[in-house]
């Protein structure tokens, strides 16, 4: 019952935080379809240098994007950690995004979402908002931004 | 006009509104103030009877018009629905079940008239409750007569006087209708209409003049009959009899505020004149028969079947004529047996198919690492090979239809444009029966469109030139298609100038798309290949057919969208062919796998005519590309590793395996660093997020361990 009145409160969201880097990023939960460990990646020659490659997910052929290549980022560097996140919004065909490591899911609630601040690190267009978790601060990732093939058209 | 061709779909969709018809009633039938239910029954059988009506089938049009009429009535409140109605409607259900049985056997609708059943509805229409109608034994019964009356009606005209109407014979259902309208101080009015003599809808006038007549009253009985008008079987007037609340001014008004209309009579009528059924002309026999059938329908419990005083004469030609006809069409092959399938439905089925191929690939596989030592495991592998195989064709096959709708249209394009660029043109085809994917076949039309008005403008030469060249003044356009493996094609064809290479390079230059440097070192080929680019047209003059710059390129993305390719032989002088290439299915291929560096790709095996071992040193160098000399033919080299990126190096050995793949007749050498084998792959899309420059890759493939292997289209490689 109490959960339910709070919910009524402040509008929140599930985020996974996943981490890049030292940096965290939270995903919106309802988004992702399912996570799976790094597994072998079928290159495909001539495409945008960001596109990992291809995997099988239950018979689907997913495309796998790195999303530290699409930050700008140093190239990936696999360990036991590393997983796939595979993402999938209404309409939009599945998509999977590389990262070092999964945390944890955090919940979030308007209050403790701000909004984008300059980062000078990371392309501030892939975020939409910095929520506060306790100390940590969290990067929410503008997933229809980092799908979008805008810098290569 | 030949209906033939339609007759699988008509059947179809008979079915499909029988269906919906029987459907409706049962919900009818629990809820019978249901509207959507109503408009929805009406709606079907306005639909059949339009449907049956154009295939000729008239008995299944009469009735189902009277079960239009019938709904038409309920829907604006007239009559309520009760479980009577619903009796003899599912009844003549069951005869419009009888009408399609008899027309997927025979083609022919039979000789039931099934009259009781049109009768009580008939009656329901006028109101009265009557008893259910004859059961089936009497129908037989009854339906001679029913002919000799439809035979006979017609014959019923008279009267040079302009009120036609007086001619209209009365039975009686009618008179009662009409003494109870006259009881009920309604006004009974008869009309005759005269439609001007300059139309060309008759038809379509008469219906608006029925429809009109039923906003303000009740048409009792028309002559000809609304079913004679309907099919335009009148000359330019018919008669009514109508009951109304309006005046008779307010009437004629509504009539001839209908377009083309060329003016009406009519007055009240006087029942002492109106001719009575027993009239005593020459069609009294079966006007009386009629009457008897209907008084018989209408009060069965009473009557005994008044049949013997049918006449025999009418209903003897009547049946010889249907038996003559029978023997026409009894030898005919029985219409084909058509199933309409939605398309979803297929794909579900197709990705079942796919996944069973996945899982069959996995059991290969692993049979192969668990070096086949259990020989009953292997034989099982290769029934569920075979099995996957067949259950793959016969899916494919559903899919499958024959170019033939598409084509068909094309004899009368020709011969539209024959007339519009005043030249004399022959189309010849053949493989109509070629089948093609449906989803090709609905995208090939326009492209096929393209060439043949490409070469009827371009292709073939004025009628002065062809005679100076001697050639035979009506140009030959050929339209041919047939199966090639696992390919279909199709060529148009024909026998005109062909494609003046000098004359693309000039305009070429002109436009700027090449320099004339580029120009003298271009090969024919690559001329030929200029005219595909956007906004390239060599007619000197912007016809209204063709030559507006928008046909060759769209030809060939529409093709390529499709997983084919369009090629072009010409010889100046002579004519051009265009060849236009497509695979058979989508969807699932049987592919070569080959390895490179350390990565699998799949060749389409329909591309690919030999593999060949060539030592290193076989290589020759022509204009500073590789290429090899294989049996007399110089082929091409490309190095997949290089094409593909592949970084790894291969252990130099001094063979090198060599794919050749073909496309039209360029071949071209694949090289890759070792073979696989064969096997049928599922054909699935990289989707929209990956963006492969070169279109050197067409998809994916899951392969048996579960790894993605890509699909090298080779064709983009020549």
């Amino acid at each position: 019952m109490d959960a339910l009145n709070i919910a009524r409160e402040y509008e929140t969201v599930q985020y996974i935080v996943i981490k890049i880097g030292e940096e965290q990023y939270g995903i919106d939960i309802s988004f992702i379809d399912n996570i799976v460990r790094m597994q072998s990646i079928t290159r495909v020659p001539h495409v945008q240098p960001y596109f990992a490659g291809v995997i099988n997910i239950r018979g689907e052929v997913v495309p796998v994007m790195s999303l530290r290549l699409k930050m700008g980022l140093e190239v990936d560097e696999y360990t036991n950690k590393t997983r796939i996140i595979i993402v999938k919004s209404e309409s939009n065909a599945p998509i999977g995004l590389i990262v070092d490591e999964v945390r944890e899911v955090v919940t979030l609630d308007e209050t403790s979402i701000d909004e984008v601040i300059r980062d000078s690190k990371v392309d501030e267009t892939y975020i939409n908002g910095i929520g506060k978790n306790g100390n940590t601060l969290i990067s929410l990732l503008d997933l229809n931004a980092v799908i979008s093939d805008k810098d290569n058209s | 006009m030949d209906v033939s061709q339609y007759l699988g779909i008509f059947l179809d969709e008979t079915n499909e509104h029988l269906q919906t018809l029987s459907d409706q009633l049962m919900i009818l039938e629990n809820e019978p103030e249901n509207e959507d239910t109503i408009n929805e029954i009406f709606r079907a059988a306005h639909s059949l009877k339009g449907m049956a009506g154009t295939m000729g089938y008239k008995r299944m049009q009469n009735l189902t018009h009277d079960m239009e009429n019938v709904f038409s009535e309920v829907r604006n409140g007239k009559i309520k629905v009760d479980g009577h109605m619903v009796d003899i409607l599912f009844q003549a259900l069951d005869a419009l079940e009888e009408y399609r049985e008899n027309i997927s056997e025979n083609q022919d609708e039979g000789t039931n008239d099934n009259e009781p059943i049109i009768n009580a509805l008939q009656a329901i229409l006028n109101g009265e409750s009557a008893s259910a109608p004859a059961p089936a034994a009497d129908t037989a019964e009854a339906s001679p007569e029913a002919a000799a009356a439809e035979e006979a009606a017609p014959a019923a005209e008279g009267g040079s006087d302009e009120n036609k109407w007086h001619d209209i014979v009365l039975h009686e259902p009618e008179q009662h209708v009409i003494s109870e309208a006259i009881k009920n101080h309604s006004n009974v009015f008869g009309f005759t209409v005269y439609i001007q003599e300059t139309c060309i809808l008759k038809a379509a006038r008469a219906f608006l003049v029925f429809k009109a007549l039923e906003e303000l009253g009740e048409v009792i009985v028309s002559e000809p009959s609304t079913q004679d008008i309907e099919d335009e079987k009148f000359d330019f007037d018919f008669s009514l009899y109508f009951v109304t609340d309006s005046p008779v001014e307010k009437v004629k008004e509504a009539i001839a505020g209908v377009s083309e209309i060329d003016h009406v009579v009519g007055d009240v009528i006087d029942m002492d004149k109106a001719k009575i059924f027993n009239e005593d002309d020459e069609d009294a026999g079966a006007s009386e028969t009629t009457a008897e059938t209907k008084e018989e329908s209408a009060a069965p419990v009473s009557s005994a079947p008044a049949t013997t005083s049918a006449p025999a004469p009418a209903p003897a030609a009547k049946d010889s004529k249907s038996t003559d006809s029978k023997k026409n069409t009894g030898n005919k092959p029985a219409v084909n047996r058509t199933v309409r399938v939605d398309i979803e439905k297929l794909d579900v089925l197709m990705n079942l198919v796919s996944e069973l191929i996945i899982a069959k690939n996995s059991l290969v596989s692993f049979a192969m690492t668990e070096s086949g030592g259990h020989s009953g495991f292997n034989e099982q592998i290769e029934y569920l090979e075979s099995v996957t195989t067949n259950l793959h064709e016969s899916v494919m096959k559903v899919r499958m239809v024959p170019i033939e709708s598409v084509v068909n249209k094309f004899p009368r394009m020709i011969r539209d444009l024959s007339k519009k660029l005043n030249k004399q043109m022959e189309l010849h085809m053949t493989g109509e029966e070629t089948e093609l994917d449906r989803t090709v076949v609905d995208e090939i039309g326009d492209p096929l469109m393209h060439l043949l008005r490409n070469s009827a403008d371009h292709g073939l030469e004025s009628l002065e030139v062809r005679r100076e060249r001697g050639k035979d003044e009506v140009g030959q356009i050929y339209l041919d298609a047939y199966q090639d493996g696992n390919n279909v094609v199709i060529e148009v064809r024909d026998d005109g100038n062909g494609i003046d290479t000098e004359a693309v390079k000039r305009k070429a230059i002109e436009r700027g798309t090449i320099t004339p440097e580029q120009a003298e070192t271009m090969s024919e080929k690559e001329i030929i290949d200029l005219l595909f680019l956007p906004s390239f047209s060599t007619a000197k003059v912007v016809s209204d057919v063709s030559g507006r710059g928008v046909g060759l390129d769209v030809v060939r993305s529409k093709i390529g969208a499709l997983g084919g390719d369009v090629s072009v032989k010409t010889k100046l002088g002579e004519g051009s062919t265009w060849t236009i290439r497509l695979p058979l299915t989508l969807a699932i291929i049987q592919a070569l796998m080959v390895v490179v560096g350390k990565e699998k790709y799949a060749i389409s095996l329909g591309s690919i005519q030999t593999i060949e071992d060539v030592a290193e040193d076989d290589i020759k160098y022509v204009e500073a590309r590789e290429v090899i000399n294989l049996r007399d033919t110089v082929i091409p080299i490309i190095r997949l590793r290089d094409i593909l990126g592949v970084q790894d190096e291969k252990d130099p050995s001094s063979n090198m395996v060599v794919i050749i793949v073909k496309k039209g007749d360029q071949l071209a050498g694949l090289v890759v660093d070792e073979l696989i084998g064969q096997q049928e792959i599922v054909i699935k899309s990289l989707g929209k997020y990956i963006n492969c420059s070169s279109r050197l890759i067409s998809g994916a493939t899951i392969l048996g361990d579960g790894e993605v292997a890509l699909i090298l289209d080779a064709n983009v490689l020549i």
